[in-house]
């Protein structure tokens, strides 16, 4: 009985196969997004407290320092297009 | 177009005595953008001293400075808006100034200074309230409570039970603050009294310097309260009269004398000697000959101007654009990255065409645009002031993009409209309102990315223009060339890959007969182009080197343009899944009155998550579209640093001459 159970649980079929396989692409669009996010937020974070700091000092330059907040973005876009090259 | 307006230094010299007609003139013109003398000990300079102000400096400052108290009591802003009024005229204004002016500005700081008098009272009466709060229940006249020679009186809070075993007599009362006690004792016992109010853990309150039951003086104080309140009704009534009956004459004022101070400090301006003054400044071109005439005419031609040869000057011209009207808008976010020097191009208008549709690209919805349409053009109607006028004007060009890329997405709010999508498909498979096949990634990305090769193409070309125009020497040479090796790396990279992979809506360069195993005809010719180009960067620069990577990722950096677009219309399909396909449809196949509540707050769901989105869709558009500008653009051909064209003068809103 114990070798027929195993002999089940090795044969995979095609259907399991491309379903486990969506699921990884699944998993590696989330973690591509996430970790990127993540390290997009570290790096705007020390950007956006020195840029509210010089805000505060000159209003002046309010639009300047937006912009140097939003660089780091590009490293979430890249895991964004990442992710949706994956999935699609 | 691409260049700013151009400008001629001029030099304006004559005698002291016409120094004010030609102050006069120039300020009326609005056209000559003063450089301020600054006094040198070089040769050409010797002899020369910053001049004096006009006489009427000192009493005009005086004037303004007294003005400027009124109308900041008044809370009048320069900038109010004024749309129904006329202009007043100047010689009717200089009388106002001189007779009227002083009376208003007296019966105004007079009701001013009742008005703070009163206010002091009123803080004052209530400071004496506050003393007599906590006596309002003592039933006996305060004053009985002062000098007694026997006797100890003692007022104050207790939080814990008192027990005295010498004679006294004592009065309490519960109040909010706990239980407060009057408490007579005899002299003699005071020590002993003092240790059980200790116990009792008492807070001695002062008793307050009255005549009377404390109840009465409230009642009094309160009432006086009351009057001056009226009071100071009636002398705000007073003045909320003068502000609507005399604002526009107080702007008027302020900006005459405004004017008159400028005028008359200019000469600190200039560059003087015993007798005669000097002032260089600049003035567009084609206004020179304006300028020439006005200041002849002013001066019965006893003064001489003079046309420099700008090399001759360390300073650049100041800048000021020249722009269609299209683009005017634009200039605002020029100015935030930089004002474009005087010799370099002026990428405004390229900048007004691109950043609308990288906004649209990124928010291309029919319904958001439609929203930011009517906020916009609200804004531009509601808000006054230059630079929101401006805000809303770009805004406005950027939702029309909004609008016409939503019909050519086929989305409204993450609807699709009845017909397929003209350009790639971004509708996505959420809660199955996609009309099915998904969106079309790989054609979205090839599409951003073609953007961004033919951008910074672009960028590269006028890199190429401004050094050709700026630079002189064998560095012209070799800043060009390096521009045009930036463009062959990245054209010659596109070649390899064109010639290694076949991809939708590339050249397929893949068929093209080999040269040797694994390079064909189109590879080599790529290598080669790369090999060139960095030749001609590393010739300009070897430092630039290390910033080939930079190619990619400004090149990738452009599928912002489809992720951040994606992630709008996924949020908006969600948003629209949860609210219609989860809360409100399933209520409506069986309506009850716990089914409408619920169909009512879907609704909520749906206008709040949308209105989100469309902040989220403008904020995230607008951002990103003008970061690809200022960074992958900008950063190819663009220096900036200009001075602004600030003319001496003012634009007058308020007075006519």
């Amino acid at each position: 009985m114990a070798e027929a159970a195993a002999v089940a649980a090795t044969e995979m079929t095609v259907e399991m196969v491309k379903a486990s396989q969506l699921g990884m692409k699944a998993l590696g669009a989330g973690i591509a997004v996430g970790l990127t996010g993540i390290g997009t937020g570290l790096a705007e974070m020390a950007i956006g407290s020195a840029a509210v700091g010089a805000t505060a000092e000159n209003k002046d330059i309010f639009g300047l320092v937006l912009l140097l907040t939003v660089i780091p973005e590009t490293i979430v876009i890249f895991g964004l297009v990442v992710g949706l090259l994956l999935l699609f | 177009m691409f260049t700013p307006e151009g400008m001629t230094r001029v030099l304006i010299t004559a005698t002291k005595s016409q120094m004010e007609p030609v102050i006069r003139e120039l300020y009326r013109q609005h056209l000559f953008h003063i450089e301020d003398f600054v006094e040198k000990d070089s040769k050409e300079y010797e002899g020369y001293r910053i001049g004096t102000p006009l006489p009427a400096a000192n009493e005009t400052s005086r004037q303004l400075i007294r003005l400027r108290g009124i109308t900041g009591s008044f809370g009048i802003r320069e900038d109010e808006d004024v749309s129904g009024s006329r202009k007043l005229n100047s010689a009717h204004l200089k009388q106002v100034v001189e007779k009227e002016l002083p009376l208003l500005e007296q019966e105004t700081e007079e009701l001013l200074g009742k008005r703070a008098k009163i206010d002091a009272q009123i803080k004052e009466y209530e400071q004496k309230i506050d003393s007599l709060r906590p006596f309002q229940d003592v039933p006996f006249d305060l004053s009985l409570l002062r000098g007694l020679k026997m006797f100890s009186v003692l007022c104050g809070y207790i939080s814990k039970p008192l027990s005295l075993d010498v004679p006294h007599e004592i009065f309490s009362s519960d109040t909010k603050k706990g239980k407060f006690i009057t408490i007579v004792v005899p002299v003699k016992d005071r020590p002993t009294v003092d240790q059980a109010l200790l116990e009792a853990q008492f807070q001695a309150v002062a008793i307050p310097d009255e005549e009377g039951i404390a109840r009465d003086r409230i009642g009094f104080y309160e009432s006086q309260i009351l009057a001056r309140k009226g009071e100071m009704e009636e002398i705000n009534r007073k003045l909320h009269d003068i502000r609507t009956r005399h604002r526009d004459l107080f702007l008027a004022c302020h900006e005459l004398l405004t004017a008159d101070v400028e005028m008359a400090e200019a000469p600190l301006r200039f560059a003087t000697t015993g007798q005669s003054f000097v002032v260089e400044g600049w003035v567009p071109t084609q206004q020179l000959e304006r300028l020439k005439e006005g200041i002849h005419y002013a001066t019965g031609g006893k003064v001489f101007v003079y046309e420099c040869d700008p090399s001759e000057f360390p300073e650049s011209p100041p800048v000021e654009y020249r722009n269609p009207g299209f683009a005017k808008p634009t200039e605002m976010l020029m100015d935030v990255y930089s004002r474009p020097r005087y010799t370099e191009l002026d990428p405004t208008l390229i900048v007004s065409i691109i950043f609308p549709i990288f906004f649209g690209i990124i928010l291309g919805d029919v319904g958001y645009g439609a929203v930011l349409l009517a906020l916009s053009l609200g804004l531009g109607r509601v808000m006054k002031g230059e630079e929101v006028q401006k805000l809303a004007a770009i805004l406005r060009n950027a939702s029309i993009s909004s609008i016409v890329f939503g019909i050519l997405f086929s989305e409204v709010f993450g609807f699709s409209l009845p017909w397929e999508p003209v350009l790639f498909s971004r509708h996505l498979n959420i809660g199955g309102h996609a009309g099915g096949h998904g969106p079309d990634v790989t054609g979205l990305m090839i599409m951003a990315i073609w953007i961004g090769i033919l951008q910074i193409t672009l960028g590269r070309l006028l890199g190429m223009v401004n050094h050709a125009r700026q630079d002189h020497g064998s560095h012209r040479v070799k800043a060009v060339l390096a521009n045009l090796g930036w463009i062959m790396v990245l054209w010659g990279i596109l070649v390899m890959i064109w010639a290694s992979f076949s991809m939708p809506l590339m050249p397929d360069l893949t068929g093209m007969a080999a040269v040797v195993p694994g390079l064909n005809l189109a590879s080599v010719a790529g290598l080669v182009m790369i090999v060139l180009g960095v030749l001609f960067i590393v010739m300009d620069s070897p430092l630039e080197v290390v910033e080939l990577p930079t190619i990619m990722s400004h090149v990738l950096s452009y599928a912002r343009l489809v992720g951040v677009g994606l992630s709008s219309v996924a949020i908006a399909m969600v948003v629209n899944f949860i609210a219609i396909g989860l809360i409100i449809e399933p209520q409506l196949e069986s309506l009850t009155a716990l089914g409408i509540i619920l169909i009512v707050i879907g609704g909520i769901v749906l206008v709040i998550g949308h209105l989100l989105n469309t902040v989220l869709g403008m904020l995230g558009g607008a951002l990103q579209s003008l970061r690809l500008q200022y960074v992958e653009f900008f950063t190819k051909f663009y220096k900036g640093g200009g001075r602004k064209y600030n003319p001496f003068g003012m634009k007058k809103r308020f007075v006519e001459d």
